[in-house]
């Protein structure tokens, strides 16, 4: 029995890190279901459709080589990139869900939220005034960002966390308030509160921890809490 | 190939000369698994754990904190138990004290890795956080070695302090770069 001991105790160890599991993959919000909620039926087709060029390939020209590259790095399901735009300083992030993508530019003084589609590895995004194209692969997303009539190119590589986008809401005074914040692996950051369309500077933000902004406590959520609303 | 020439008692007596040698390739092996895992797997941003507390990096940090405070428990139990402890005669409990603290530590250890693995994956941006991920999966390939084998008894006596030394460093770093950092960035709060 003594003998024993020490290999029940890994196996409860193992018990104990499945149950989690399957709770853990249970309870996540059903990824699936938020795509047909958030309005576009069109992403489950489109990941279906996209390998079927690889047959064509084979017989095909070059071209079709290059499609077939494509498809086979289908447009990623749930990516977060984070990047700087160049010439501007300031970040740009943007993260993809079921087809879904969501990105967000800042530079401490100009901000703009959009949205937009990711397919075939393209992903467009419109907001206020501003427009991002990029194309996804290689790990990063690359394209062009315009704001007003300004234009910049980025390149933002693939983010984990505690790095990329976050986003934060609350009234302050009777007034709607969105913070955004955007940080990158190397510990850059970017943030700006906006309070009834006015552009307040937001405080250095620590992931996990809220922040006080005119007397208002913020909690600033990670892409997963907010992508489906945005 | 020479190797199946060999005849069996060779083999057999090879194999007795390093009986530590199954136990630390297994623990080799998972904490190589873990590492693979938490760099090749997406991490969720999301897992299940204890509730009641403030956020996931509040019970982390708790939780870890009760494992290292067993595992204190632990060195001087162990101390005790190889009569490293000037005067003190281990009293006859001291055995099962020591097995059922490192049972709740390691049962404690669990969510607070289940949620560093699926939830943040391992990751080496910042030095912290580069050092917690090495050592969070160097302490478990330890733990599991040692578990291996503490049921040999052929083993030469360092065996057993080694590992239990190491794996105490381990945790003691795990503490320092989670819940110490915790605590000292966000104020001790539950």
């Amino acid at each position: 029995m003594k003998r024993l001991g020490p290999y029940h105790t890994l196996a409860a160890g193992v018990v104990l890190a499945l149950g989690l599991a399957v709770l853990s993959v249970q309870t996540t919000p059903r990824t699936d279901d938020a795509a047909a909620s958030s309005g576009i039926p069109d992403a489950r087709a489109t990941t279906k459709v996209a390998p079927e060029p690889t047959s064509t390939a084979l017989t095909g020209d070059a071209t079709a080589t290059g499609e077939a590259t494509e498809a086979a790095a289908p447009t990623p399901k749930r990516a977060d990139y984070a990047g700087v735009a160049q010439g501007n300083g300031g970040l740009v992030a943007l993260s993809i869900k079921n087809g879904k993508a969501i990105a967000y530019f800042c530079d401490g003084r100009i901000e703009s939220w959009l949205k937009g589609t990711a397919e075939d590895n393209t992903v467009t995004l419109t907001g206020k005034g501003s427009l991002i194209t990029a194309a996804l692969g290689d790990g990063k997303a690359k394209g062009t960002l315009q704001v007003g009539k300004a234009k910049w190119r980025f390149t933002a590589p693939l983010v984990k966390k505690p790095s990329g986008l976050y986003r934060a809401t609350a009234i302050v005074r009777g007034a709607k308030a969105v913070g955004g914040w955007i940080i990158l692996p190397n510990g850059q950051q970017v943030g700006l509160v906006d309070i009834g369309d006015s552009p307040y500077q937001a405080p250095k933000l620590t992931p996990g921890s809220p922040v006080d902004v005119e007397g208002t406590r913020l909690s600033p959520e990670d892409t997963d809490a907010f992508i489906d609303e945005l | 190939m020479t190797v199946p020439q060999i005849p069996r008692n060779d083999a057999a007596r090879k194999q007795s000369s390093a009986p530590y040698l199954v136990p630390l390739l297994v623990g080799g092996l998972v904490a190589v698994a873990l590492g693979v895992y938490g760099r090749e797997h997406t991490p969720t941003g999301y897992a299940v754990g204890p509730a009641g507390f403030s956020g996931a990096q509040a019970m982390k940090s708790w939780l870890a904190t009760g494992a290292f405070v067993l595992a204190i428990v632990q060195v001087i139990s162990a101390l005790a138990m190889y009569g490293k402890i000037p005067g003190l005669q281990a009293p006859p409990w001291t055995g099962t004290l020591h097995r059922w603290s490192g049972r709740l530590a390691f049962v404690l250890s669990v969510p607070v890795a289940f949620h560093c693995l699926y939830a943040l994956g391992a990751q080496f941006d910042v030095p912290r956080v580069l050092v917690h991920s090495l050592l969070g999966t160097f302490f478990y390939g330890v733990f599991v070695a040692k578990m291996l084998s503490l049921p040999k008894r052929d083993l030469p006596g360092w065996t057993l302090p080694v590992l239990g030394g190491l794996a105490f460093t381990a945790l003691t770093g795990l503490w320092l770069t989670s819940s110490f950092w915790f605590f000292t960035t966000f104020g001790i709060t539950f």
